[in-house]
C-alpha cells in the first residue's frame, strides 16, 4: 500500500471542516513555518525536488525564488484551480473533500513569498466548491490562521476566491491573471513572465492547487523524507485521476515508482479492463498529452517498463513516449475510436482557443471539420498529410501553450494509428457501423486476459 | 511612499540602461548597434529591407499591441553573448526584445518561410478574398502578405466563416468576415479615442470585433480605427465604392484644426480636382506618421467633413513606395541601365535576338497579307 500524504485523512469525517482538520493535525505546517525565514522554507521546497503539479512538471522551489522582489511593491501567490482538461479531476476532489489542506499550503506559501494578498482562482463550473473553499477560508480566519497578524507572527494574509467564467484557456497562467484582473481571459505575451509582473504588474506566483497542498506534507515530514519517496527527479506523490474504460475510475495517490501496467490491472488501483475486453490506448496525462497505443504505453521503445512518473513516461520523447502532464489517465479499451476520439479533442480545443493568435484560432477549426469528416467516411488519404502539416504549423508558433495541447493529440494519434484513419477513409460505409477495433495495437502483456 | 520608492527604483534602472548605451544584434547576417530595450522587429526595421519581418498586428504607435498574428515570427540562432544558447521555439520579432550578441535568422532562416506560409494559409482561411469589391485592395496588408510570403491555392475545403453585417456608425463600415482580429482598432479606441465601446466578443475562430449592442462608435478620433485596420473589415463610409485607391492621386495636405489632439496633417486622395478620401499620412511601414515624436492621428472632422481642396493648404504629392499598386503609372522618370548588355557580355554582340526578325520573311514586304485568302502560313512566304 503506498503512503498517503495528500488523500491520508480524505476519508475521516468531517475532515472538510476545521476542528476535525485541525484535531488531526492540521496547520502544523504554518505554526512550523511561521517560526522559519522564508528563503529556508524556499531551500527545503528545492530540497524536496517537488513539480509543478499543473502540468509543465517546473521544479516548484525554483519558480518560486525566480519571483521578483522589488522593495514597496506588493507579490501575489494566485492559485491556479481552473481545472478544466478532460479527464483531469483530481483538485476538484481535493478542494471538496479537504480543502483546509489548500488553505494551509497557501498560508506556508504565502508566508514564503511574502504575499499578502492571494487567490484561488476557481473554475466557474465549480461553483459548489466555492462555497465550500469561502467557508474553508472564514473557518481559518476565525480562528487566526488568517488576516492580521497570524498567530502573533506579525505576518499577514487575506485569501479570496475567484470564479472563472467558463473558459479553460484561463487555465493558462497568464490568461488566468489577466480573467483575475476583470479583463478578457487572453493569454498574454512573454517575457515579462509573471515572477516579474504578473498580477496588476506586479511579482506573481502562480501555483496548481496540488502543487500548493504538497507544500503541507514537505513542511509536516521534512523534505529529505519527502523526496525519499518516488524515483529519480519524480519525488513524492502525485495524485491520478483516471477515467475511461477501467473498473475503478477515481482519484489515487500514487507514489512514482509503480508502473503503468500495475496501476492498470491492479485492484488497489484501476482494477484492469471491464467486461474482459482489452486495453487499446491511453492518454496518460490529460488530454493534452499524447495518445499512446498499448504496446508502448506498457513498456517504453527501449523495452523497460513504463512507470508512471515525469521522467519514464516522457521516455522516447514524443515519437514513442508521452507525458505526465496534470495526471488524467483516461484509458480506452478495444471498442473505441481512435479517430472519433481525436475528433472530440480537437472540437475542444477549437471551442476552448480564445482566438487571439491566428494559428490557433484558424489551425484548430481546420482540424476539426477534417477530422469530422474522415469520422464520417468523406474523408481522403491526403486529409490525413494535410492534418500532419496543419499540426506542425500550429506546433510552437502560438502566444500560449493551448496550440500545442491541440497540435499533440492529433500527431500522435497519426503517428501511432495512422491505419485506423487509413481504414475510415477506405472504408467510408463500415466506418459509420463498425470499429477498427484492435489490429495489431493488442495489449502485448495482456492478450487473452 | 510608495510611489517614490518606485520612481525611485526605475531611475536607477534607467541610469543603468544609459551607462550600456547601445546593444548588438545580427539579423540575417547584417550587424547593427540600437538602444536598450528594442524589439527585434524595430530592429530589422531600422536596416530595412527584405530582411523586416512583416507585420499585420503589431502598430509600434499603439501600446500593447503585436504578438498575435505569428507573421513576424524569427529564429532566434544565439540569444545573447552571455547566453548564446539558441531559442526553441521561432519566436515574435515585435514582442521580443534583443539581447547584446543576439544572433537572429529571417529570410535566412530555414524553418521562418514554412512558419511563415504557414501562419498566411490560416490568415487566409477564412478570408474572403473578395479583393476585387474591396475598398482595401491595392493598400491590403494581407494581400501584400499573400504576393510575398504565401502559397498559391488553397488546401481549405470547408465553407467559409461569415458573420452578419453590423452597422457601428455612420463613418464606418464593419465587414467582420476580413476582420483578420489584430486587435489594433480595440487599442486605438483604447489609447486615442476617451472611451472603448467596442472589443472582441467571443472566442476562437467565432470571435468578432462588435460594439455593445449595435452601439454607435461615436467619438472624435474613431476614424484612426480605419488607418490602422491592415485590411478592409473598417473601411470609410463615405469613400466606400466611389473609388479605387490606385486611380486617386495621393497629396499631402494640412489645415489648421481645431480639434485638441489632432494633427492637423493629412493625406487627400484626389481625382482631379475632388478628394475622395483623407486619410493619416502613413510611413514606410503602413503605421500612421509621427510628427515631432507623436503619432499623427487625424480626428473624424478633417477626415469626413473637410472634402474641399479649398481648406486645405496643399504641399505636394505624397512619396509613395514604387512596389505599391497606388504608384502604378504616376512616376515618368525611367532610369536607364547604366550598361548596355554588349557591355556586359564584354564586346559580344546580342546575335541571336535581336537577329531574328530581320532573317523571317514576315518583315520583308514581297508579299501583303490583304492579299492572302485566309491565315497566312509560312509558306506563303516562301513563293
Amino acid at each position: 500500500m503506498a503512503r498517503k500524504l495528500l488523500l491520508e485523512k480524505a476519508h475521516v469525517e468531517g475532515i472538510r471542516h476545521y476542528d476535525v482538520y485541525r484535531r488531526e493535525g492540521g496547520y502544523r505546517s504554518v505554526e512550523k513555518a511561521l517560526k522559519m525565514q522564508p528563503n529556508d522554507i524556499v531551500e527545503e521546497v528545492k530540497k524536496s525536488g517537488l513539480r509543478g503539479r499543473g502540468g509543465a512538471g517546473f521544479p516548484t522551489g525554483m519558480k518560486w525564488s525566480f519571483l521578483a522582489k522589488p522593495d514597496g511593491v506588493p507579490r501575489y501567490l494566485v492559485c491556479n484551480a481552473d481545472e478544466s482538461e478532460p479527464g483531469t479531476f483530481k483538485d476538484r476532489y481535493l478542494m471538496e473533500f479537504i480543502p483546509h489542506i489548500l488553505i494551509e499550503g497557501m498560508i506556508v506559501s504565502s508566508y514564503t513569498l511574502g504575499s499578502n494578498t492571494s487567490y484561488i482562482y476557481i473554475r466557474g463550473e465549480y461553483d459548489w466548491i466555492t462555497d465550500i473553499l469561502e467557508q474553508a477560508i472564514a473557518e481559518a480566519k476565525q480562528n487566526g490562521w488568517l488576516g492580521k497578524n497570524i498567530q502573533g507572527s506579525g505576518f499577514d494574509c487575506e485569501m479570496y476566491v475567484q470564479r472563472g467564467a467558463g473558459a479553460y484557456i484561463c487555465g493558462e497562467e497568464t490568461a488566468l491573471l489577466e480573467s483575475l484582473e476583470g479583463k478578457r481571459g487572453n493569454p498574454r505575451i512573454k517575457p515579462p513572465f509573471p515572477a516579474v509582473k504578473g498580477l496588476w504588474g506586479c511579482p506573481t506566483v502562480v501555483n496548481n492547487v496540488e502543487t500548493l497542498a504538497a507544500v503541507v506534507p514537505i513542511m509536516n515530514i521534512g523534505a529529505d523524507e519527502y523526496a525519499q519517496i518516488g524515483i529519480g527527479k519524480s519525488t513524492g506523490t502525485k495524485l491520478i485521476s483516471a477515467c475511461g474504460n477501467i473498473n475503478k475510475p477515481g482519484i489515487y495517490e500514487i507514489d512514482m515508482t509503480i508502473s503503468v501496467e500495475e496501476f492498470i490491472y491492479s485492484d488497489e488501483y484501476c482494477g484492469g479492463i471491464p467486461n474482459g475486453k482489452k486495453l487499446k490506448a491511453c492518454i496518460p496525462g490529460g488530454s493534452s498529452v499524447p495518445i499512446l497505443p498499448a504496446n508502448l504505453l506498457l513498456t517504453t521503445a527501449k523495452g523497460e517498463k513504463r512507470l508512471m512518473n515525469y521522467e519514464s513516461l516522457s521516455d522516447g520523447g514524443f515519437a514513442s513516449g508521452s507525458m505526465m502532464g496534470s495526471g488524467g489517465f483516461i484509458v480506452l479499451d478495444e471498442d473505441q475510436c481512435i479517430v472519433r476520439h481525436t475528433y472530440s479533442l480537437a472540437r475542444f480545443y477549437r471551442h476552448e482557443s480564445c482566438g487571439q493568435c491566428s494559428p490557433c484560432r484558424e489551425g484548430t477549426g481546420w482540424m476539426e471539420k477534417i477530422l469530422l469528416n474522415i469520422e464520417n467516411g468523406k474523408g481522403k488519404i491526403s486529409d490525413i498529410d494535410l492534418l500532419w502539416d496543419i499540426q506542425r504549423k500550429i506546433e510552437g508558433n502560438t502566444i500560449c501553450p493551448l496550440g500545442d495541447a491541440a497540435a499533440w493529440p492529433v500527431a500522435a494519434a497519426i503517428r501511432h494509428f495512422r491505419d485506423e484513419f487509413e481504414w475510415h477513409v477506405n472504408n467510408p460505409e463500415k466506418c459509420l457501423t463498425e470499429n477498427f477495433g484492435l489490429r495489431h495495437y493488442a495489449d502485448p502483456v495482456h492478450v487473452g486476459v | 511612499m510608495l510611489h517614490s520608492e518606485l520612481s525611485v527604483k526605475i531611475s536607477s534602472v534607467q541610469k543603468m540602461e544609459a551607462e550600456i548605451k547601445t546593444i548588438k544584434v545580427t539579423i540575417d547576417n547584417i550587424t547593427i548597434d540600437v538602444a536598450p530595450g528594442t524589439t527585434i522587429l524595430n530592429a530589422a526595421r531600422q536596416i530595412g529591407g527584405d530582411v523586416t519581418p512583416p507585420a499585420m498586428c503589431y502598430y509600434s504607435k499603439l501600446e500593447g499591441s503585436g504578438g498575435k498574428c505569428r507573421t513576424c515570427l524569427v529564429e532566434v540562432a544565439a540569444g545573447s553573448t552571455a547566453d548564446p544558447r539558441p531559442m526553441p521555439k521561432l519566436v515574435a520579432s515585435c514582442r521580443t526584445g534583443v539581447m547584446d550578441g543576439m544572433i537572429v535568422k529571417n529570410i535566412t532562416s530555414e524553418k521562418v518561410p514554412e512558419a511563415r506560409a504557414g501562419v498566411v494559409e490560416f490568415l487566409l482561411l477564412n478570408h474572403p478574398l473578395d479583393c476585387p469589391i474591396c475598398d482595401q485592395a491595392g493598400e491590403c496588408h494581407l494581400q501584400d502578405l499573400g504576393y510575398d510570403h504565401g502559397k498559391e491555392g488553397t488546401r481549405y475545403q470547408f465553407a467559409r466563416r461569415t458573420f452578419k453585417k453590423e452597422d457601428i456608425g455612420p463613418y464606418i463600415q464593419l465587414h467582420m468576415t476580413r476582420c483578420i482580429l489584430c486587435y489594433r482598432c480595440t487599442y486605438v479606441a483604447d489609447q486615442i479615442t476617451n472611451k472603448r465601446v467596442h472589443g472582441i466578443v467571443d472566442r476562437g475562430d467565432h470571435a468578432a470585433i462588435s460594439t455593445y449592442i449595435s452601439q454607435a462608435i461615436d467619438n472624435d478620433f474613431s476614424g484612426n480605427m480605419i488607418d490602422v485596420c491592415p485590411v478592409g473589415a473598417l473601411t470609410d463610409k463615405t469613400f466606400r465604392f466611389k473609388n479605387r485607391v490606385w486611380f486617386t492621386k495621393p497629396m499631402d495636405a494640412n489645415r489648421s484644426c481645431t480639434t485638441p489632439g489632432c494633427c492637423g496633417k493629412a493625406t487627400l486622395w484626389l481625382r482631379g480636382e475632388e478628394v475622395f478620401r483623407v486619410t493619416a499620412r502613413k510611413d514606410e511601414w503602413g503605421e500612421v506618421q509621427s510628427f515631432e515624436g507623436k503619432p499623427g492621428w487625424i480626428c473624424n472632422t478633417c477626415r469626413f467633413e473637410t472634402k474641399e481642396t479649398s481648406k486645405w493648404n496643399i504641399e505636394g504629392l505624397t512619396t509613395i513606395s514604387r512596389h505599391s499598386v497606388i504608384g502604378a503609372n504616376k512616376y515618368n522618370t525611367l532610369e536607364m541601365p547604366k550598361e548596355t548588355i554588349k557591355k556586359v557580355m564584354s564586346g559580344v554582340e546580342p546575335k541571336l535576338l535581336m537577329d531574328i526578325h530581320s532573317v523571317s520573311g514576315v518583315n520583308t514586304n514581297d508579299i501583303h497579307l490583304s492579299e492572302l485568302k485566309g491565315p497566312a502560313h509560312s509558306e506563303d512566304f516562301k513563293k
